[in-house]
């Protein structure tokens, strides 16, 4: 993101009156032009978008060009045991599942934005088609979702928490550390759910994520790795591409109104 | 004359560049943290209301309120600034993020720059917010404010509308432990003059662990009767 400053030439002009303008303008330039060229893990600071760099027309094309994960026999059977569980509780909340004609409009949800699937900041852990804001801060850099929940990473030095004590989030905890000027986070006591081609993981499987921006700032990279033996035969690894936003950009909110009714339907195209 | 001018000319150099090094440390310019409001910390004044404020559109919105805070839509500012859970401010070099536990959806503040045109902003409970540093204070200006969605009455009476305009002013004390927030609101649909009061939150261990998932459940059907607001669908 290209950074705004419409001070600047304000501070210049000022410097060049007299001596001592001229050394307080330069303190403040100094300030600016940190800003203006962030450094580091700064760089991950603003608006990013991710994007189909390879052609496949959607995200579930995208993730099916992903090496499939590599499920131990026990992995394979905790995800089919959470694929099961997730068809039952998707029975209530779904009013129906005949088909139906085209045009015609239909009850999809009984109960929609009830209890968001994005609480805990499951979504800064796989970000979907939403924009996803990103806020560098001394000690901890939160993702926050356009579609709602944030995600912190802790980059205080502070260790995990006890899993036995913890309650697993959408995101669970994370800690993040500088490796060649890149972030690498490292998360555990995530919700028990599936992962991206083909994966599972449990609050104890380790995610190791590589967050890495290009040289000219405008694309991010983030690598992902789980890791967990007893559901992995190896480590499972893929990655997301992402384009940062214009300069200007904001976040929209996400409004989902449960009391709307109009919120349950499907969407019906107007006639042409 | 011209040693003496010279002298005198080194000396304002000197006091000015003194005064550029004495800019307030990194420390005090930076509000990020886990920040928690109790009663003791809440000087709000009764709002003067235009006259055109009636007790009718003061209850309507109280309705409304209950209705939002029923179906867990997002509350937005004000309530998300006392939400009755800590707040964490995170600050970076180009925005300033508020989080709530209570509530999925952040408020973001935009650091140095210009309001999102409104021909294009889409209005929301958060605002367009943009703020600038003034010394050792941070200047929050919202505008874009959503006139129905999420919770819109104002501590001190009153409610916020599209044309509502907030100015707050956020201020470290006490070394860094507790943060004073200036709120001012002016619409000139409801006040009848610039309704202003402080906010002093307290911080807390920067080892905290913010509780990430509140659960708020629309359907939950003794909750709605408490609140007031138990029909099943519809506005």
């Amino acid at each position: 993101m290209t950074i705004h400053h419409p001070n600047r030439p304000i501070a210049l002009a000022a410097a060049t009156v007299i001596c001592g303008w001229f050394v307080a303008g330069a303190v403040h330039a100094a300030a600016q032009a940190k800003s203006e060229s962030l450094t580091s893990v700064e760089r991950l600071e603003g608006d990013w978008v991710r994007v189909d760099s390879s052609g496949s027309g959607d995200f579930g094309g995208l993730t099916s060009k992903f090496t499939p994960a590599s499920l131990t026999p026990r992995g394979a059977a905790a995800m089919a045991e959470g694929a099961r569980a997730a068809a039952v509780a998707r029975g209530p909340a779904f009013a129906e599942n005949a088909r139906h004609d085209r045009g015609q409009p239909y009850i999809v949800v009984s109960r929609p934005c009830a209890a968001g699937p994005f609480g805990g900041g499951v979504l800064g852990t796989n970000p979907d088609s939403g924009a996803i804001h990103f806020v560098v801060s001394k000690d901890a850099i939160v993702l926050a979702p356009e579609r709602g929940g944030a995600r912190r990473i802790y980059m205080d030095g502070r260790k995990h928490p006890d899993l036995r004590t913890w309650t697993p989030t959408g995101s669970g905890h994370s800690v993040g550390r500088i490796e060649n000027g890149e972030l690498v986070a490292d998360t555990v006591g995530i919700v028990p759910g599936v992962v991206t081609a083909g994966g599972w993981r449990t609050p104890e499987t380790h995610l190791t994520e590589r967050f890495v921006v290009s040289p000219d700032g405008k694309h991010l990279t983030i690598k992902y790795r789980w890791e967990d033996p007893l559901i992995y035969e190896k480590p499972h690894e893929y990655q997301y591409e992402f384009d940062r936003l214009p300069e200007g950009s904001y976040a929209l909110e996400y409004w989902c109104d449960a009391s709307d009714p109009e919120e349950q339907q499907s969407v019906t195209p107007p006639p042409q | 004359m011209g040693r003496r001018a010279a002298v005198i000319l080194a000396l304002a150099a000197l006091s000015i560049a003194g005064a550029g090094a004495q800019q307030p440390a990194a420390s005090s310019r930076d509000i990020s943290g886990f920040w928690a409001l109790t009663a003791e910390g809440k000087k709000v004044p009764d709002a003067r209301l235009m006259p055109r404020v009636t007790r009718a559109m003061l209850d309507l919105h109280k309705r409304r309120d209950v209705h939002a805070l029923r179906w867990c839509n997002p509350v937005g500012v004000p309530l998300m600034m006392d939400s009755g859970t800590p707040i964490e401010i995170r600050q970076g070099p180009t925005s300033i993020i508020v989080l709530t536990e209570n509530s999925l959806v952040p408020r973001y503040m935009y650091l140095n720059r210009k309001h999102v045109s409104a021909d294009i902003y889409d209005p929301s409970t958060i605002g367009d917010s943009v703020a600038t540093w003034d010394g050792e204070t941070l200047v929050v200006d919202t505008v874009g404010f959503h006139p129905t969605h999420g919770v819109t009455s104002i501590p001190g009476g009153g409610f916020r509308t599209d044309k509502t305009h907030l100015t707050e002013r956020y201020r470290l004390l006490k070394n860094g432990d507790v943060l004073s927030v200036v709120f001012t609101w002016t619409d000139p649909t409801v006040f009848a003059t610039p309704h202003t009061y402080e906010f002093r939150y307290r911080r807390l261990p920067p080892a905290y662990e913010p509780l990430n998932e509140w659960p708020c459940d629309p359907y939950d059907e003794t909750r709605a009767n408490f609140l007031g607001d138990p029909a099943p669908f519809g506005k």
